[in-house]
């Protein structure tokens, strides 16, 4: 139900993305407000098509590139800014899949078949779900925030952490409670 | 026994989590500490903050040079380049141009429009239209020795171009094959002059309202990853498509300059590093030569007025391809172009 409820955005939320567009239409400095709503959800995007975080990193960084040199070319015609960079991300991927087929052409059967170019709801509304998830992270208190990233994304023991951070282990462990206590909450008030 | 806080099971949660992902966390477990746990896999997906706030201060560059140059369009209204010239070009010096314009007219329905000759008959400049690009040579002396340089050319029929490249003297690595794994329907071939040319008709992309480029030039390099970023802060080029390997070798990358494109790989295996000349437009001169500089090249020849109307400089990049730029500075009255 959730995932239906969210299938179609909001009027606002569109009214609001359509804006961001325009405004970074008309003055290219603006579109650091596109990249700030859709860093994250580009990346998952590109990470669920079984890209490693070095290969997501590449491609993330070509998807936005090609989306402000090509930012004129964009045209509302009911397609969200989101669902243009999920297609210029499935070029992107597709032309990598290309370029390593290329290079290892004596080996081309193991590298699978390129990745699929669309993005079901279902899928979206994940995508849309950790997004907001890791904007979530980088408005905790910054220590909070450096624990997070450290356990979850560096993957550290308590005791390197602790040591890092110069605190006990003890208060690590309560800075990752009280952290992931309030990711729970503030992604149970996004449903409410 | 004592029970743990929950802080304390909570953490013993996550390290079994991360230590073994596919395994389900045991069942007498504290349902907020359930909860709570239901975030550790999306979690690990965290991208790099460092990435996020690299890849935005790259596209912050970006645009602040597309605005300069944008701006020094606005106060510089005349074109930068000349009519029916692409941006990038390259620029063969051979020993023997006559003939290579010859081979390059029989081969690819090359179209000579300018030939300068020296006193001595060698020639300086010449020019070749191939398809809606251009070609630029001359003959090579001292200080421009010839150099094997390497040109993809895409042709509305890659299988009648490579014909007509073998029976005007090109030697054949391989006949265009649909089962090249670029995609695209794709042949090898060496020109009498030890030039490599990728001869293809493009199956994997549609072009544009612009179409593609007849000519792109393709260099080979040693530590082609030192390139990247020089291109990128010398010419404000963006690179559209980058394959890496995994030691960070870059296997295939595509870089657009000011809408003209070019290719560049590591030179490995029989592939040999290349040095090319590479004749650029570019808005203003002076400013791209200092850039240039302050990215990594040598400055071989200062930005100077060339008697031909371009504002003109020359500059060795750090993988040693040398690129002629130039600014075109608009029509002079009785002043044909000569080189």
């Amino acid at each position: 139900m959730v995932a239906a409820r969210r299938q179609a955005r909001k009027p606002s939320q569109a009214t609001d993305e359509r804006l961001l567009v325009e405004a970074a239409r008309a003055d290219l400095s603006k579109f650091e407000a596109l990249y700030e709503l859709h860093f994250a959800r580009l990346y998952l995007f590109i990470v669920g098509r079984g890209h490693d975080r070095a290969a997501a990193e590449d491609l993330t960084s070509e998807v936005f590139h090609r989306a402000l040199a090509n930012l004129s070319t964009y045209e509302w015609r009911g397609t969200s800014f989101a669902a243009w960079l999920y297609r210029i991300a499935s070029n992107a991927i597709a032309d990598q899949y290309k370029r390593a087929n290329r290079e290892r052409s004596g080996n081309a059967d193991t590298l699978g078949s390129p990745t699929r170019a669309n993005i079901s709801s279902n899928e979206m509304e994940s995508v849309d779900r950790e997004a907001f998830l890791f904007r979530l992270v980088e408005k905790l208190p910054e220590i909070q925030r450096r624990v997070v990233c450290e356990r979850f994304l560096e993957e550290r023991s308590i005791k390197e952490i602790a040591q890092r951070l110069s605190k006990t282990e003890g208060a690590v462990k309560q800075l990752q409670f009280r952290a992931l206590q309030t990711l729970r909450e503030k992604m149970e008030e996004r449903h409410d | 026994m004592t029970k743990r806080p929950p802080a304390e099971q909570l953490d013993l949660a996550i390290s079994t989590l991360l230590a073994r992902p596919q395994q389900r966390p045991a069942s007498r477990r504290n349902p907020n500490v359930a909860k709570l746990l239901t975030l550790v896999g999306p979690l690990r997906e965290l991208p790099h903050p460092e990435f996020k706030v690299r890849l935005k201060t790259d596209l912050q560059r970006r645009i602040a040079m597309n605005q300069a140059s944008s701006s020094a369009r606005t106060a510089k209204p005349l074109k930068f380049r000349r009519e029916n010239f692409p941006n990038i070009a390259p620029y063969f010096l051979v020993n023997n141009a006559p003939k290579f314009i010859n081979f390059l007219v029989g081969a690819f329905s090359g179209a000579e429009r300018v030939r300068v000759p020296r006193a001595d008959g060698s020639i300086m400049h010449a020019e070749v239209a191939i398809g809606n690009s251009v070609i630029e040579l001359g003959d090579a002396n001292e200080q421009y020795p010839q150099r094997i340089m390497t040109t993809h050319l895409y042709v509305t029929d890659a299988d009648a171009t490579y014909a007509t490249a073998l029976a005007a003297g090109a030697t054949p690595v391989y006949a265009p094959t649909d089962d090249h794994p670029s995609g695209d329907h794709w042949g090898e071939a060496k020109d009498p002059f030890g030039n490599t040319w990728y001869i293809a008709t493009r199956r994997s992309r549609v072009a544009g309202p612009e179409g593609f480029l007849t000519v792109q030039p393709y260099l080979h390099l040693r530590d082609a990853h030192n390139m990247i970023p020089f291109i990128e802060a010398a010419f404000g080029a963006h690179t559209t498509g980058l394959h890496k390997s995994p030691d960070g070798k870059v296997l295939h990358a595509t870089i657009e300059i000011a809408g003209a494109t070019i290719e560049i790989d590591e030179a490995r295996g029989e592939v040999q590093p290349t040095q090319s000349y590479l004749h650029i437009y570019v808005p203003d001169t002076d400013v791209v030569y200092a850039q240039a500089i302050a990215s990594g090249a040598k400055g071989d020849k200062p930005p100077y007025t060339a008697p031909y109307g371009d504002r003109a400089a020359t500059i060795t990049d750090p993988c040693g391809n040398t690129w002629f730029l130039a600014t075109y500075l608009g029509p002079e009255p009785n002043s044909p172009r000569s080189r």
